[in-house]
């Protein structure tokens, strides 16, 4: 049994631990209170098939998938600004070059940063919000799973 | 007849659940008022999760603060002490009252003070 996506779920939950000064690392946790802060939160991500999809081929056929996880750095801080492009250099350098994401989405497959967006607000400090977006292009064999 | 708002409705109130409190303006002294607590749960949207936390914020009679020398361009940056706890007015919104701004109440809105 071998399963690429979870595989890679998996490992981006390990490489969100090592960002520097991350105090947790949580997945698929949709409730957080302040004192987890500064807190890296992964989110399974919608997923997309992208190449192989087509004609009559046999239903076990290997696919080309696109996933979207989403990723959450969320913090208080009296230089949120600076903090979280921190957390987003850091956080992408990562990424984009764990080698064991690399090797996980093959080489038809790819790493690429999608872009960010950010979100404001005052709890008993600033607090911001970083959502971090890569697209895991993998391998999906079905027959495999 | 006018109705004095503060003596009827804000004044009974602040004297069941007011706290008593210590405003400094930025450059000003201490200045002792009474505040109502009104610190609440304040969750935060994260995407698909949310992030619970505390917005503490206090509740005081613009009257009050008047007459102690506060005027509207003395809370920005304030500190506020009350309850143990020692904040900094980030912003503030005026309640009104049926008698005007000025006779009616403040809300402070604050955050953490930095480490002494």
């Amino acid at each position: 049994m071998k399963d690429v996506r979870e595989d890679i779920l998996a490992r981006l939950v390990a490489v969100a631990g090592t960002v520097p000064n991350i105090r947790t690392v949580l997945r698929n946790h949709t409730d957080v209170i302040d004192e987890q802060m500064p807190a890296a939160l992964v989110l399974d991500g919608d997923e997309d098939v992208v190449a192989g999809n087509d004609g009559s081929r046999p239903s076990g056929r290997p696919l080309l998938a696109n996933m979207t996880p989403e990723i959450q750095i969320v913090e208080q801080s009296d230089a949120i600004g600076s903090d979280l492009t921190t957390f987003r250099r850091e956080l992408m350098k990562r990424v984009l070059s764990d080698a064991t994401l690399n090797g996980l989405t093959g080489s038809n497959g790819s790493i690429s940063y999608a872009g960010c967006e950010t979100s404001f607000g005052w709890q008993q400090k600033q607090y911001g919000r970083l959502q971090l977006r890569f697209t895991f292009k993998y391998p999906l064999q079905p027959n495999d799973l | 007849m006018s109705l004095d708002y503060g003596a009827l409705l804000f004044d009974p109130v602040y004297a069941e659940i007011g706290v008593p409190a210590t405003l400094t303006a930025t450059g000003g002294a201490d200045v002792a008022i009474t505040v109502i607590d009104d610190t609440r749960p304040k969750p935060l949207p994260a995407g698909s999760a949310e992030v619970r936390g505390m917005g503490p914020g206090a509740f005081a009679r613009v009257p009050e603060l008047t007459s102690n020398g506060i005027t509207r361009d003395g809370y920005m940056d304030a500190a506020l002490a009350f309850n143990g706890r020692t904040w900094i007015v980030r912003s503030y919104e005026l309640l009104g009252s049926p008698a005007g701004e000025d006779m009616g109440e403040v809300r402070f809105l604050l955050k953490e003070a930095a480490p002494p």
